[in-house]
């Protein structure tokens, strides 16, 4: 028991400016709501724990597990929908929600992946697109999840912590920091067990893992099953948070290629990664493109963004993480 | 503490510095009035329609413009707030439901903004109202026509343009109008000439309700339908949807698509050399300059719902006035979309003006008691007045109304208004005269 | 909701004539489309994400050559090709072969920038307006083959694809350097040894590559409107058939984009809302049953 917390709250493998580091970070996070009274500022942060949350999930295919997985977005559309749609049919509190959103997530992943899995590299991640294009047009097709009239929660006032409706973002703020934590805990304790390191072994070099005896096809497949689950859990975030969700918000291929692009430019297959990725990201994205939007600029801000994400895949494909590892180590000689 | 904790504490300090810096001073003798439009993506030719009416309204507003024959149009600033000028501050909503949702709470506590107009997507409409109702700020939706809207019951929402319900209702008015005998110009109709309808709709919240909406008044109106589908819009090709219209042999064609959609249906169905008798559009698409520039001829003899038509001129000099001005500045004349948003700063500009405050309660108050009468409108309508005209409408303009127009004349034609028949500027050209 | 009309056998028969043909059409121009992304995937072994944006700069040239020198838009076809050829040549040497050497992320991701990068330039430049090219030989004219009445434009773009198709295929099978790209393709070590500028022949492939599409674009511009977002969706429909057709095939290329055009307007027909489901869903059937695709390496 003792070595299993140990697991997901130590950071003994990693050097000490790292801890000093994350714990500065995470003192900012507290208290941001209360330094930064913006509803702009408050929104922006939120929504970077968001992509750092959605980061951190897929950093399991994505980075440990070395696979691009481009349709990320269905398994946050499945969150959503779950929590949405039992919210409004059935009244069911929040909380309760979010365990089948994320079973309904895995499951899905676990039946496609035995087929996905056959394939490799770029035909791998053209079939993840494919398949979460499908389901957006499922989900606009079906009626009975709303169509492309989406599903609507109804308005609640005062703070419901039933539903996990508030009329001030301080307490959503503090609601996805929270679910944050738990991602990222549970991530701590991923990269250091077993799965974890079958899992990057596998990645690292298929034929010398299986040699050591790891059964690389059941390692990819419960990898991916994990990242669905995961994902589900921003999109539950999301239903309630914007009380309004349609096949175009939640499970857009945009989404998809979002949280890759965060977690790639961070640093795949790092703890770190996509923390940094979201940072960055998230704040430029959202104050650049609010700036620039209502000028006449059109385009400028995602022209930046491509052409960071051209520099750092021609020079640091371990993204910014890398490059500061780099930094670190020719310091260090 | 090493170079690279310093380095990251730095980073982080500046940043909380960069997001404090959006403060401005509150500008005394100014009004705000947050605008959320699609003014990026695909839908941005109409954000720049809409932004253009609204900025002409509120100059109307602002300055003094003598002989137009509308009030707003002798103020010089919002009399009941001593002459305190509109400022609408313009924010895209990229057609992006949530970021609509983070730009209002943008404009509502940064920017703190007196209330809201926008969104024209009615999806984006949604979730920006969500953070009005919340806050407590009053949202004037000039441009949004999913009948949802005004079912939810919202306090702090008001919406100015007739939705759905009433437009489909119009097309049925007309189609029976047909058939007796009450379109200028053309004798009686018989219903069997005219049925079965064929309609295609673009799978968005918008086409969905639309079709949802025609298929309800068929039913009730008994007219037959052949032959009705949702498209997946921003499609390839539209060829086998098209050929589906005409295989349906329905003479009547109806349509809820956007733009480049439309211009794909026109050009599949005059390929395949198709004959309808009666082509009629929902709004949107095809009444975008995009449309007939590019279709060019091809559009003759198509209808489209509309709200306002530049011809409305000749029967209102004052929406003639306006549109001169418009014209001059913009390039085009008025269309559904820069109507719809100039009505918008007008109703922002009297509520303004009858609250005689900025409070949020005693604009609601305002609001919610406000009478403009048709007179003052360049639209052909008799008036704003929010109620409940439909069951399960609240806040809803009850004085509203559409009108339909056809496409005469083009290359260098005007859309003339066919519909209501009282207000026809032209003869109906029936039947569809198909393309060269 | 349907109420239909009885319908005889003959009518029938006109219906799915009629489709084929459609569906023939608009494939041979998804296989033009495909040619580009098969080739360079054949060489070099990388996805090219921003293959739609070469399409989508085809589509401007014709439109800005039809708009403002009032050429005829046939006449962009070749400046089209040249500059697609160009753009691609570029492509690789600033961007393509500094990520070649990279983990397959990187290189996902380092023509994906590309392609977010060339989309919003050309939003920029352009605007997002919906553009089109209004006059020209063949625009918006039909032709009737029979009963069916099918526009000049698809038709003549469906030929030239045709010719495109046979002109690349002789260069690759029947020239030297053909060979040599074939020779880089199956082994770029061994090509190197042998002699051959492996590296030219990568920028070559690229070169090619654009050039096809961007002609593919131009002929597009034809009958389809023209706006910086079309990329996406055609780079969509260009993997789904390169992978059904193999990547790396030509023939496989051009027997696919038939397939696909066809499965695109039957689907359309019988429930429109999830015709590209249809696409995407083959896709991922025949990457998984036969992940070389019908005539892949």
């Amino acid at each position: 028991m003792r070595r299993f917390l140990l697991d997901i709250f130590s950071f003994d493998d990693r050097p000490r400016f790292e801890r000093v580091g994350f714990l500065l970070f995470l003192l900012v996070l507290l208290i941001f709501p209360w330094i930064v009274t913006s509803a702009y500022g408050r929104a922006v942060a939120i929504k970077f724990l968001l992509f750092a949350l959605f980061g951190l999930g897929w950093n399991l295919i994505g980075g440990y597990g070395g696979q691009v997985d481009l349709g990320q977005a269905k398994n946050v559309g499945f969150g959503a929908y779950a929590t949405a749609l039992m919210i409004v049919w059935w009244k069911v509190p929040f909380w309760l929600t979010i365990l089948p959103g994320m079973v309904i997530a895995a499951a899905e992943s676990f039946a496609i992946a035995y087929p996905m899995f056959r394939l490799k590299g770029h035909y791998f991640a053209i079939a993840t697109l494919c398949v979460a294009l499908v389901w957006k047009e499922l989900f606009i097709f079906w009626d009975w999840t709303g169509g492309a009239r989406g599903v609507e929660l109804s308005i609640r006032s005062g703070a419901d912590f039933v539903y996990m409706q508030f009329n001030s973002p301080i307490y959503y703020h503090y609601f996805i920091f929270f679910l944050f934590l738990l991602q990222f805990f549970f991530m701590n304790w991923f990269r250091k067990s077993k799965l974890g390191y079958q899992v990057q072994a596998v990645r690292d070099n298929e034929d010398a893992a299986a040699s050591l005896g790891i059964n690389v096809y059941r390692t990819k497949v419960v990898n991916y099953t994990i990242t669905g689950g995961l994902g589900a859990l921003g999109g539950s975030f999301m239903a309630v948070y914007y009380l309004y969700i349609d096949p175009d918000a939640v499970m857009p291929l945009d989404l998809s290629i979002l949280i890759a692009m965060t977690v790639m430019v961070g640093g795949a297959g790092s703890i770190w990664g996509p923390i940094i990725g979201a940072a960055i990201l998230i704040p430029l994205d959202m104050y650049l493109g609010a700036w620039l939007g209502a000028q006449k600029r059109l385009g400028i801000d995602f022209m930046i963004y491509a052409v960071i994400m051209m520099i750092i895949a021609a020079k640091e494909p371990k993204g910014i993480w890398g490059i500061i590892e780099r930094v670190i180590k020719r310091q260090k000689r | 503490m090493s170079l690279k904790t310093f380095g990251v504490l730095f980073l982080i300090v500046t940043l909380s510095f960069f997001i404090l810096l959006p403060h401005l001073a509150y500008a005394q003798k100014e009004v705000k009035i947050g605008v959320i439009l699609p003014l990026s993506g695909p839908l941005a030719p109409i954000g720049k329609s809409l932004k253009e009416g609204a900025e002409l309204a509120a100059d109307i507003v602002n300055k003094k413009y003598p002989g137009i024959g509308i009030p707003i149009a002798e103020w010089e600033g919002i009399p009941g707030l001593g002459g305190a000028k509109i400022k609408l501050i313009f924010s895209d909503s990229r057609g992006d439901p949530a970021w609509g949702a983070e730009q209002a709470k943008r404009l509502i506590e940064d920017e703190k903004v007196v209330g809201l107009m926008g969104a024209y997507q009615s999806a984006v409409t949604k979730t920006a109202s969500v953070e009005a109702e919340r806050a407590g700020i009053p949202f004037v939706n000039p441009d949004s026509t999913s009948p949802d809207l005004s079912k939810r019951g919202f306090k702090w929402f008001w919406r100015v343009t007739p939705h759905e319900t009433w437009f489909t209702r119009d097309l049925f008015d007309f189609l029976d109008g047909l058939v007796a005998g009450k379109a200028p110009g053309v004798k009686a109709i018989p219903k069997s000439e005219l049925e079965p309808l064929a309609v295609a709709a673009e799978n968005t919240e918008w086409g969905a309700a639309s079709l949802a909406e025609i298929e309800r008044f068929a039913k009730e109106r008994g007219w037959k339908i052949a032959e009705a589908f949702k498209y997946p819009h921003k499609a390839t090709d539209l060829t086998s949807e098209a050929r589906k219209l005409t295989a349906s042999k329905a003479p009547t064609f109806l349509f809820a698509s956007y733009v480049s959609d439309a211009i794909l249906f026109v050009k599949a169905l005059k390929e395949m050399k198709a004959t309808p008798r009666l082509i009629w559009g929902q709004n949107a698409g095809f009444i975008q300059p995009d449309f007939w520039k590019t279709l060019g001829g091809d559009v003759n003899g198509i209808l489209s719902r509309d709200v306002f038509s530049a011809v409305l001129g000749k029967v209102k000099p004052e929406a003639e006035r306006i549109n001169k001005i418009y014209k001059e500045r913009s390039g085009f004349d008025f269309d559904g979309s820069s109507a719809r948003d100039f009505i918008g700063v007008q109703v922002w500009a009297h509520a303004l003006d009858k609250a005689k405050s900025t409070d949020p309660k005693a604009l609601q108050k305002a609001l919610n008691e406000l009478h403009i009468p048709g007179k003052e409108l360049i639209m052909p309508w008799m008036g704003v007045k929010f109620g409940s005209p439909f069951p399960g409408d609240t806040n809803q303009n009850e004085l509203g109304s559409g009108i339909i127009i056809q496409y005469q004349g083009y290359p260098d034609g005007k859309p003339e208004i066919v519909f209501p028949f009282e207000m026809a500027t032209s003869k109906l050209v029936y039947p569809f005269a198909g393309w060269k | 909701m349907n109420c239909p009309y009885p319908d005889t056998l003959r009518n029938q028969m006109e219906l799915v004539v009629q489709l084929i043909v459609y569906g023939i059409l608009m494939g041979m121009i998804f296989a033009l489309i495909a040619l580009g992304l098969s080739l360079i995937f054949g060489v070099m072994n990388i996805v090219n994400f921003a293959h739609g944006e070469f399409l989508m700069m085809g589509m401007y040239i014709a439109y800005l050559l039809s708009t403002f020198l009032r050429l005829d838009p046939l006449f962009s076809l070749p400046v089209a090709a040249g500059a697609g050829y160009i753009l691609g040549i570029l492509s690789y040497r600033l961007l393509i072969h500094r990520i070649l050497r990279g983990p397959m992320v990187a290189q996902l991701f380092g023509t994906f920038g590309l392609m977010l990068f060339l989309r919003y330039l050309a939003m920029y430049i352009f605007t997002p307006d919906v553009r089109s090219v209004k006059q020209g030989i063949l625009v918006g004219k039909t032709l009737s083959l029979g009963w069916i009445s099918v526009d000049a434009s698809k038709v003549v773009s469906a030929g030239l694809c045709l010719i495109a198709f046979a002109a690349i295929y002789w260069m690759i099978y029947r020239t030297k350097l053909g060979r040599a790209l074939r020779a880089t393709s199956i082994d770029s070590e061994a090509a190197k040894y042998m002699g051959i500028d492996t590296r030219g022949m990568n920028a070559l492939a690229w070169g090619i590559g654009g050039a096809t599409v961007a002609l593919a674009g131009a002929l597009l511009a034809h009958f389809y409107y023209v706006t910086p977002t079309v990329g996406m969706l055609f780079t969509l429909i260009a993997f789904a058939t390169v992978a059904l057709g193999g990547f790396g095939s030509i023939i496989g290329a051009f027997i696919a984009g038939i397939v696909i055009g066809l499965i695109m307007v039957i689907s359309g027909q019988l429930v429109s809302e999830l015709k590209f489901s249809f696409i995407y869903a083959v896709y991922f059937l025949v990457v998984v049953l036969r992940p070389r695709g019908l005539f892949g390496w």
